[in-house]
């Protein structure tokens, strides 16, 4: 458990006012290029001090021979020296006062016993120091609320309030271009690497104590201290969801999890019951990691598990019902007084049979009857949540305005599913997003969106 | 003996059955009667006590797997069966441990079968498991998990989250068992697991479910001291 000093150093390490960069190159395809690259990409504010011993300038930046040379205060240090330089690295760091180090180099406890000693030591000098240490073997970090990349990729993500802990690189910045697609927003995104000195149940801490945080999405390979982890998570469901990609299904994946980050894997089973024991949301995809954090991001939870869905598609509905029923969602008959007043927005004897889902394909497209549809379904007191199915059409707009009123006039979430290409929805994802109500383009992650809310709402209600 | 001084007196390993048992009994779970015949004459003796039928099971610290190696006789219904048994028992353990004895045992009536256990895992510690007897659990690996210690609802999800849950209902015409006897093992192990930090294993299979009841016919307890490795034996590499 970490302290509130503790928390508050994390809070200067992760919005830092000075970050140094210990191996700044000026050759494009190296780490240390890209790492000075990178928090100008982002638009970082505060100093930054690319280090390196012959250099003087290096993207308009002035560079200092040693991290001594700077004679500021350096709030951050992301060290690209080796595995076995960044150790002496870290030694002088703690003798100038600096609060953390990200320790990018990989080469420790992934090689095996030797790698483990040492990386024992790059640990014990931080410690020894009191340098609160990212790492080894990471990505690094991004916090869009300070503008900073600290990641060898450079990138200028959107701000949102969905925080991201990662024990890969690459999968992260597949979440990371995957929520771009999504429109979805990120406050921090940690890559855990090794798991030196921040430990996962450390960096939950921080994200569930850090205010730009509301929702905590991870992406796990294995860890040791799994149960400080569901400890720690017990604690922030009770205010911010937790979600969790686990992978190490196979044996293959599991070898493959050891030789990547050093930690061996738990049978599956095992930690997705433990998950849900503790309130964390399991989750079994990226998209759906992705899918469930966005909408836990935008949406107002639901009373109950009892989802309505309107379509004029069948299809999808039926793909829906699958994926919800999986996740322990109800999808419940709606009542008399409901079919009643949809007969008289359609019309009577439709050539449908007029249910939950409700296909009302006789329709055709129109917006304004499709709102009174939703409308009605909405003030079933059966339905706690609605998701609303419609496929993109040249002629035909999106009734987005229709869900937005009945949302308001019904204070029921809605998930909207626009089957379309991003392009098809860019105009409406804002509006809808403002009212609170996530839109996505498959009827997959759809469902996901909607299952997410309804198991974060029952985590809370069983209070674990 | 009270569950302290059988720990006490017990190595790192699997306990005994009989020992298992009694600590079973000390936390306040139903198990079949379990008596050590060191003869074939006092196999036949207890059986007579007891009443027929009964089981003779091996008991040796050198078998784990007690019907693996033939030493599971059931549904023995009279003197001679009891002394042929005993026997079968003592020729089929002779190479393993020839110092092997029998337990007798009433024949529990028939019910559903389900299986608790508890596993220490490195990640994640003391691990209750549940599961179906039988194939569902063998084959299907169809079993829930908890971490220790439970409370009364998880018991009842674990027992609810596994996909064979019908079988407690009454499957086919069979009466429903009896749930809550269930959950009251669960609740126990995981006290029992959480009180004694020795206890790293336990394996409760079958525990019989009947309408009202359920009783353990067969346990074995795994002892651990030393400290709980973080780092399990290496992974298997795939082939």
């Amino acid at each position: 458990m970490l302290s509130e000093a503790d928390l508050k150093q994390l809070d200067a390490v992760f919005s830092p006012r000075s970050i140094a960069v210990v191996g700044a190159t000026a050759t494009a395809d190296k780490v240390g290029f890209n790492l000075v690259d990178s928090p100008l990409t982002s638009g970082f504010q505060g100093e930054i001090y690319p280090i390196h011993p012959k250099l003087n300038e290096l993207l308009g930046l002035k560079v200092y021979p040693s991290l001594e040379a700077v004679g500021k205060p350096i709030d951050l240090a992301i060290i690209a020296l080796n595995q076995y330089a960044s150790v002496d690295a870290v030694e002088t760091c703690g003798r100038l006062g600096v609060k953390g180090v990200i320790a990018i180099a990989g080469g420790y406890k992934e090689m095996g016993e030797e790698g483990e000693k040492l990386q024992a030591r790059l640990v014990e000098a931080a410690r020894r120091y009191g340098i609160k240490i990212l790492g080894p073997n990471t990505l690094g970090m991004i916090n869009t609320h300070v503008d900073l990349c600290s990641v060898f990729y450079p990138l200028k993500l959107a701000r949102g309030d969905v925080s991201v802990l990662s024990q890969s690189g690459g999968v992260g910045l597949s979440l990371m271009h995957t929520a771009a697609d999504e429109g979805l927003g990120l406050s921090k995104w940690i890559g855990v690497g090794n798991r030196g000195g921040l430990e996962f149940a450390d960096l939950l801490q921080y994200l569930a104590y850090d205010s730009h945080t509301k929702v905590i999405g991870v992406f796990m390979e294995g860890t040791e201290d799994a149960r400080s982890f569901v400890e720690v998570a017990r604690r922030t469901v009770k205010h911010k969801p937790v979600v969790v990609y686990k992978v190490g299904k196979s044996e293959v994946a599991q070898y493959s999890a050891l030789t990547h980050t050093g930690t061996i894997a738990t049978p599956h089973k095992l930690a997705m019951d433990a998950f849900r024991q503790f309130g964390i949301l399991p989750v079994s995809s990226l998209r759906e990691l992705v899918a469930v954090c966005k909408a836990l991001s935008l949406s107002d939870l639901p009373k109950g598990d009892n989802v309505g869905i309107h379509t004029h598609t069948a299809g999808p509905s039926i793909v829906i019902v699958d994926e919800l029923a999986k996740r322990g969602c109800n999808i419940p008959p709606l009542q008399e007084a409901t079919i009643q007043k949809v007969e008289d927005v359609i019309g009577e004897n439709p050539p449908i049979i007029l249910k939950n889902p409700m296909d009302v394909a006789g329709l055709g497209f129109v917006a304004e009857p499709f709102g009174r549809v939703t409308e009605a379904m909405l003030e079933d007191p059966a339905i706690d949540i609605l998701v609303a199915v419609y496929c993109l059409h040249k002629n035909w707009r999106w009734p987005s305005q229709e869900l937005i009123r009945a949302k308001q006039k019904h204070g029921k979430p809605i998930v909207a599913c626009y089957i379309s290409d991003i392009a098809g929805v860019k105009e409406d994802r804002e509006p809808l997003r403002a009212a609170g109500i996530p839109v996505y383009i498959t009827p997959e992650e759809a469902a996901y969106g909607a299952a997410g809310l309804v198991s974060y709402a029952k985590a809370r209600q069983r209070g674990v | 003996m009270n569950v302290e001084q059988i720990l006490a007196g017990a190595k790192d390993g699997f306990l005994l059955e009989p020992e298992s048992k009694g600590i079973l009994a000390q936390s306040g779970i139903s198990t079949t009667a379990c008596r050590v015949a060191n003869t074939a004459d006092e196999a036949v003796k207890l059986a007579e006590e007891i009443g027929y039928p009964v089981v003779l099971k091996a008991l040796s610290p050198q078998i784990v797997h007690k019907s693996d190696v033939g030493g599971v006789h059931l549904d023995l219904n009279d003197a001679s069966a009891v002394r042929q048994a005993y026997q079968r028992i003592k020729g089929a353990t002779r190479v393993i441990d020839p110092e092997a004895r029998a337990t007798v045992q009433p024949m529990a009536a028939k019910g559903v079968e389900v299986i608790a256990g508890l596993t220490t895992n490195p990640q994640f510690g003391k691990v209750l498991m549940f599961g179906l007897g039988g194939i569902f659990t063998e084959l299907l690996k169809d079993v829930s998990f908890r971490l220790v210690p439970i409370e009364e609802l998880d018991a009842r999800e674990m027992i609810g989250s596994i996909e064979g849950n019908g079988v407690l209902e009454g499957f086919r015409g069979g009466p429903a068992a009896d749930v809550d006897a269930i959950v009251d093992i669960l609740l126990k192990v995981s006290t029992l697991a959480e009180s004694y930090p020795a206890i790293a294993e336990l394996d409760l299979n079958p525990i019989i479910v009947y309408p009202r009841g359920a009783v353990v016919v067969d346990a074995r307890i795994g002892v651990s001291r030393g400290r709980v490795e973080t780092r399990s034996a290496p992974v298997r590499l795939p082939k």
